[in-house]
């Protein structure tokens, strides 16, 4: 028997486990070759980092309920109550030392989806009240105020008109405008709080790109916010009420397709998971800036003059949108046309190292210290290249990258995929 | 969790380095979090930047939104990101002692 308080943990499991997560449970040979993949066992060296020992933590719960032996001789078969040691444990290793990035699943000799049993010992954890507090918050300013930033709804058009109207200076047409609830726009688009509230600057480049582009689209005050942190929280219900606030906003204005702001998670979040999480399918099309910068590239609706961005700039691969959402070449296809010295890391694309700073762990700063720590092999890799410049379609990994840049003097200036875009535009 | 010591008393900060206890803020946490950020010696525009985040969070418990700080002081958003170069948030919000924003920063 568990403990009362415990018991929603153990429902919660019940419920998720399917053939998948039964499957990857019981598959773990433990031959270590995820460790030598993860960010926090190179870096730490402690076999607790191991990804497969993370796993062991949801396995040995696994068995201790699940299984004949698991239930009479737990200790012969490594199975574990789940009680104050182990739940705390699950908190240290699972939320504090994973950013769910994934490479330790591409490394797996036998395959096991790794991140993906993390986030389900967090669902567990979600049930249990035992989300890290700096996580919780940003997700319950999320689905309190409908942004995860909290901004007021006032203020948020404030933001919009102000850099409208800069934006009409800067380009001396009074139609490079940013319109807002446009019915019938084509194209709406979204943003990741961080930078109405903060860096207002990618939004001006995405909106300029659009007016160059000669695109139909739209904003809306009430339904923008691209992220949903109930996927690094593990808590699907919450990530249902999110991406809802989109899929309904797209239907109300008949918008033809939802894109996607710079957000490595966003990208994930919305096109691959929202869906499991609404238990339906889109009925319109959902596309990251990226690739629609892509298309506006290949069907001659912008043009780019490489001359414009002439510092040497190299790529960061967010996880979620690259490894583990399948945004891999267009990036580079985008740079490769806007900037004349690209130079990539080593490794990079699905091979890539996290920035250190997914997972939620930005917003943790009870994990901050080993952030930063983790996120050495970043900075080495992008010390490595030599570029000015690094360009990431994320802003959570933007705000790591800043404080990689800080830590370990690296002297780069950090943009979007927009920005640099924006910048090689001709008009 | 960890602390800064600030004349001989040590004062609590999170993990990113804001202050748990924001009320404890003054002027001389404000300039040492600058010198540990590598904002370095705050001068006149700093301190208007500062000063308007201060008094905005008092009143309204939130950070200003940059359009506010930029509109206050007169600094535009170029310069604002030269005099703080971890930014707004993790820069000149830490420094005028308000506690981290949610959010991916």
């Amino acid at each position: 028997m568990v403990e009362k308080k415990y018991q929603p943990a153990l429902d919660i499991f019940d419920k998720m486990l399917h053939g998948k997560l039964k499957t990857h449970l019981n598959s773990c040979v433990h031959c270590g070759l995820c460790g030598e993949s993860c960010l926090y066992y190179l870096t730490h060296k402690e076999d607790k980092y191991i990804p497969g020992k993370k796993v062991d933590l949801i396995s040995a719960i696994y068995r201790r309920y699940y299984t004949l032996l698991g239930k009479t001789v737990p200790k012969w078969v490594g199975a574990k109550d789940l009680n104050d040691e182990t739940v705390a444990e699950m908190v240290d290793l699972i939320y504090g030392a994973c950013t769910m990035c994934g490479r330790c699943s591409m490394h797996c000799s036998i395959g096991v989806d790794i991140a993906f049993l993390v986030r389900a010992g967090r669902s567990m954890l979600v049930e249990i009240n035992k989300v890290v507090p700096g996580l919780q918050s940003t997700v319950d300013a999320a689905l309190n105020t409908g942004n995860n930033m909290g901004i007021p709804r006032d203020e948020l058009i404030d933001t919009i008109e102000w850099i409208a109207e800069d934006l009409e200076m800067e380009l001396d047409d009074e139609k490079a405008t940013i319109p807002l609830d446009k019915k019938g726009a084509k194209v709406l688009y979204t943003l990741n709080p961080r930078e109405p509230k903060f860096f207002p600057l990618s939004i001006s480049a995405a909106a300029k790109i659009f007016y160059a582009a000669g695109e139909d689209w739209t904003l809306s005050p009430d339904a923008y916010d691209v992220t949903n942190y109930c996927y690094f929280s593990g808590d699907d219900k919450g990530g249902a009420v999110i991406t809802q606030r989109l899929v309904d906003k797209v239907a109300e204005l008949g918008c033809e397709t939802l894109v996607l702001a710079e957000c490595g998670h966003g990208f994930r979040g919305n096109r691959w998971e929202g869906p499991n999480y609404i238990n339906k399918s889109y009925p319109f099309n959902e596309i990251s800036i990226v690739e629609l910068i892509v298309e506006y590239i290949r069907e001659g609706r912008i043009k780019l003059d490489p001359a414009k961005n002439t510092k040497k700039v190299t790529i960061h691969d967010p996880c979620n949108m690259v490894r583990e959402g399948g945004v891999i070449e267009e990036q580079r296809f985008i740079l490769k046309q806007a900037v004349s010295d690209f130079v990539e890391m080593t490794p990079h694309g699905v091979n890539n190292f996290c920035c250190g700073g997914g997972g939620g762990q930005l917003a943790m700063s009870e994990y901050a210290e080993r952030r930063i720590k983790v996120g050495k092999i970043k900075a080495d890799q992008i010390r490595a290249t030599g570029a000015e410049i690094v360009v990431t379609p994320c802003h959570n990994c933007i705000d790591q990258l800043m404080e990689l840049n800080k830590e370990y003097k690296l002297n780069v200036e950090i943009k979007t995929i927009g920005e640099i875009v924006a910048d090689a535009i001709v008009i | 969790m960890g602390t800064i010591v600030l004349d001989g008393k040590e004062f609590e900060v999170d993990g990113d380095g804001f202050l748990t206890s924001p009320e404890i803020w003054n002027e001389e946490t404000a300039s040492l979090v600058a010198k540990e950020d590598g904002t370095g010696e705050l001068n006149e525009k700093h301190w208007a930047v500062i000063n308007c985040i201060r008094e905005y969070w008092l009143e309204k418990d939130m950070a200003p939104m940059v359009r506010i700080i930029c509109k206050t002081t007169g600094i535009r958003l170029k310069e604002l990101y030269e005099l703080f170069p971890m930014g707004p948030a993790k820069g000149a919000c830490k420094i005028a002692g308000l506690p981290k924003p949610d959010g991916c920063v």
